[in-house]
């Protein structure tokens, strides 16, 4: 089932779109919306949250428009996870997780910190005082407080040391939520989603089953993603294309970037089914080989 | 280029770093890998006599200097010029009104460089042409357009900062680069470039690096020695691929099953 | 242990630097309580009756009898600075109060909210910082009588403005925190996220402007006095008796030295709490 979907979604802050004419479903089994900084994966988040209407297009919630959507509703079933200053530093974390609960359910923050496997002791500290992993459960907890169906998951584990960040993903992956899962990762959105897209310049480039897109990218731009990510006694990482290039403001938008970018490229390329995924681009069959 | 032995840096009573024995030779890469407040960092400080308030014992050789006894003089000859550190943020330490080729400029004339390169007949030309020339050499190594160098902090990327902060090493004559989790603020795509230009300078100019990092996989595809660090001691050490293929410390293997 | 060191000095400075601020906060804190009791206890501590004339006694140097010496009417200048205190600290008081509680809620609401709202906002406070503070207190002086409530009215009105204008560029950049978006997610309602969230974390900097401008305000009461439209004689206050003492000052330095003192130690104590503030309400010193 889908609750939340993007339809021809366009999102800016001032004059110049960040997001260009997305459509995607957050379907079952976890989704994955990979890309770099500046790729518009965090203002779609925000979206999805509700926080920032769409200058064209709709975010569907059910039957709904989120204009239209019981909003009351929709807070109940769709929170966010956010890494940076997700805590009032002023406040105590107890009080912010309490933030989410009605107030004959306050009780409920010890059970609440358990359940994100910290001490309930912990309620009466402030975000400072404790460490990066805690920081992140006590969001978690908060999120967790109105009891959702969905959670946005930004970059949810990325400046947490590696064991901190595989603890956290086994909570997450533990949850009987369905996520969005925001990040640069790709490593990381192997474990949770089934389904990913992969975003460039505010355009979802590609989008499929995310074992088939990992294992044999249809995208350059997914190809140098994945060559990207060190792995453990390979190769070293490959840098494809130099990533200064600014994206192409016409045509393809990553083809300054693009070690196969050729002639045609100069033309905008329409989202194509390739091999049981969705691919912008007009040499997917070159790169799939 | 570096030699320690036996180093150990306290605070009060607390010790946060203790490492008995660490020598990286030119052209080589030592990784040491923990995490937070395993003492890594601290370590790499105490290398350049950065430890603000810490007791540091034990003998510290850095580019034939002794670290702990030399006086703030020799200390000051050696950071920057002859051994640069690399941040996680270098952005935060460039000013933010002055132009990144000014910048680069004040530093080879802090230092002395632009003479020095005279002298030895290095580089072709006088004064201002001479620097000009060393300022571009540089930046290119790092595979940036030398019009970064007209630039302002705030109008290059990350990644580009990155670079920026390794080809000022460059330029200074630095042999040795420090560096701090050089990449983990960046998107894997720009770590990749920084990565491959840090180890191109490695091998086309025997530049000694010593990495400090939380990311073993990046470091396994670098480096050829490592240390482990946890809650300030060396936990592990040895070439890269035995520590990596066969850890024998727990922890290491902890850190290595985290791996996602 | 990752934290970004960027050199060796930062560090140093960092270190260092909470500790005399604070000492300095403290001694900030001392000061004003030393000047507030002064001038509350002025009635005892004064050496002569407030509006004791003399002409014999007048323009005489500071001596055993009287300790500042006397202005040109012969009245005690230590009484008059004592007594003083309590007109220029009122205003002090009463006016920062006022703009704060405008210029903080208004800024506020205009930093959260944005879009028409902020723009609504912004172009008040604007029409009020065209008008000179002396202007609005002319303007002013015509509808109602000249008196110390006239001259705080009117330097409150000019006031504001300022404090709308930092607060709303310091709110709007606290609305894009992590923890409003997760608040607003929470389907908080707005008042309760500006009053929970954006306020108490948008204090910090005015609070500290406010302690900063606390010597501005006394000396621009002052000014408006000497145009005849705030304090008015015989009352006694700082900016009055600077002003009227400041052509003596080659020949009888007295008369305007001790009043001028007693506005620099009270500027500089409120300043130095500023200071101080600005650390005592950073969280990350709340005990640790």
């Amino acid at each position: 089932m889908t609750m939340l979907r993007a339809e021809g979604v366009t999102l800016g802050y001032g004059r110049t779109p960040v997001v260009h004419d997305v459509t995607l479903d957050l379907t079952d089994g976890g989704v994955g919306l990979i890309g770099e900084s500046g790729s518009g994966k965090t203002t779609l988040a925000r979206a999805f949250l509700g926080l920032l209407t769409p200058t064209s297009g709709n975010i569907w919630y059910g039957q709904q428009t989120l204009k239209k959507a019981d909003m009351r509703a929709f807070r109940r079933d769709v929170q966010p996870v956010f890494q940076a200053e997700a805590l009032d530093p002023r406040m105590r974390v107890g009080a912010s997780i309490a933030e989410a609960l009605p107030r004959s359910a306050r009780y409920r923050v010890p059970e609440l910190l358990d359940q994100v496997g910290l001490s309930p002791d912990l309620a009466t500290r402030r975000p400072h005082q404790l460490s990066g992993g805690q920081r992140q459960r006590v969001v978690i907890a908060r999120a967790l407080a109105v009891g959702p169906r969905l959670l946005i998951l930004d970059e949810p584990t990325s400046a947490l040391d590696v064991t901190v960040q595989a603890r956290i993903l086994d909570l997450l992956a533990g949850l009987d939520t369905e996520h969005l899962l925001i990040t640069h990762n790709l490593a990381v959105v192997g474990r949770l989603c089934r389904t990913s897209h992969v975003l460039f310049a505010g355009r979802v480039v590609e989008s499929g089953p995310t074992a088939d897109i990992l294992a044999r990218p249809a995208h350059p731009y997914t190809l140098a993603l994945r060559d990207a990510v060190p792995k453990l006694g390979g190769e070293p990482p490959v840098a494809r294309g130099r990533t200064e290039a600014r994206p192409a403001e016409t045509g393809c938008a990553f083809r300054l970037r693009c070690p196969l970018a050729a002639p045609e490229c100069a033309t905008a390329p329409a989202l194509k089914e390739v091999e049981g995924r969705q691919v912008a681009c007009h040499r997917a069959e070159d790169v799939l080989g | 280029m570096i030699e320690v032995r036996d180093l150990q840096v306290r605070y009060g009573e607390r010790v946060v770093a203790s490492v008995p024995e660490l020598d990286v030779h030119a052209g080589e890469c030592v990784a040491i890998v923990g995490e937070s407040g395993s003492g890594k960092s601290t370590t790499l400080l105490a290398l350049l006599g950065l430890t603000e308030g810490a007791h540091v014992s034990g003998n510290i050789r850095v580019c034939g200097v002794e670290v702990l006894q030399a006086p703030e003089r020799r200390l000051r000859e050696i950071r920057g010029a002859r051994v640069a550190l690399v941040m996680q943020s270098p952005q935060a330490a460039l000013s933010p009104t002055t132009r990144l080729g000014t910048l680069m400029r004040r530093a080879l004339k802090l230092h002395g460089r632009g003479e020095q390169a005279a002298q030895r007949g290095t580089v072709q030309g006088d004064g201002r042409g001479k620097v000009r020339r060393i300022m571009v050499e540089a930046v290119e190594a790092v595979m940036l357009d030398p019009g970064i160098l007209r630039r302002y902090p705030h109008e290059i990327s990350g990644g580009q900062a990155q670079r920026f902060a390794i080809a000022l090493a460059i330029a200074l004559g630095a042999e040795v680069i420090l560096a701090d989790e050089p990449t983990s603020a960046l998107d894997v795509t720009v770590q990749a470039e920084v990565v491959g230009v840090l180890r191109r300078l490695r091998a086309e100019r025997g530049l000694a690096l010593l990495l400090v990092s939380h990311d073993l996989a990046l470091v396994s595809t670098i480096a050829d020695r490592v240390l482990v660090m946890k809650d300030g001691a060396v936990v592990e050490s040895g070439p890269a691929g035995e520590v990596l293929a066969e850890p024998s410390h727990p922890y290491t293997r902890e850190l290595l099953e985290a791996l996602p | 242990m990752t934290q970004t060191r960027v050199a060796e000095e930062p560090v140093r400075l960092r270190r260092t630097l909470p500790k005399i601020t604070d000492r300095f906060a403290a001694a900030g804190a001392v000061l004003i309580v030393l000047v507030l009791l002064a001038t509350i206890l002025a009635p005892w501590l004064a050496p002569y009756p407030v509006d004791r004339l003399a002409p014999v006694d007048a323009l005489l140097p500071p001596s055993g009898a009287h300790w500042f010496g006397t202005d040109k009417v012969g009245r005690d200048v230590l009484t008059r600075v004592l007594y003083g205190g309590r007109t220029s600290l009122t205003i002090a008081v009463a006016v920062l109060a006022m703009s704060a509680a405008v210029g903080v809620t208004l800024g506020v609401v205009a930093g959260y909210a944005g879009g028409w709202v902020r723009d609504t906002i912004m172009r008040v406070t604007d029409v009020f910082l065209a008008f000179p503070a002396l202007l609005l207190s002319l303007a002013l002086a015509v509808v109602l009588q000249p008196s110390v409530t006239t001259a705080i009215v009117a330097i409150a009105a000019t006031w504001w403005p300022w404090y709308a204008r930092l607060s709303a560029s310091v709110a709007a950049s606290i609305s894009t925190r992590g923890y409003v978006d997760a608040a607003r997610c929470l389907g908080v309602p707005a008042p309760m996220i500006v009053l929970r969230h954006v306020l108490p974390n948008s204090l910090t900097p005015v609070l500290v402007q406010i302690s900063l401008d606390a010597g501005g305000v006394i000396l621009t009461a002052a000014a408006l006095s000497y145009l005849g439209l705030g304090a008015q004689e015989p009352t006694a206050e700082w900016g009055l008796m600077v002003e009227q003492g400041q052509t003596l000052f080659t020949t009888n330095w007295w008369v305007v030295t001790f009043p001028g003192l007693a506005i620099l130690v009270t500027a500089f104590a409120f300043n130095v709490l500023g200071e101080g503030l600005r650390n005592a309400l950073d969280p990350r010193r709340v005990v640790k």
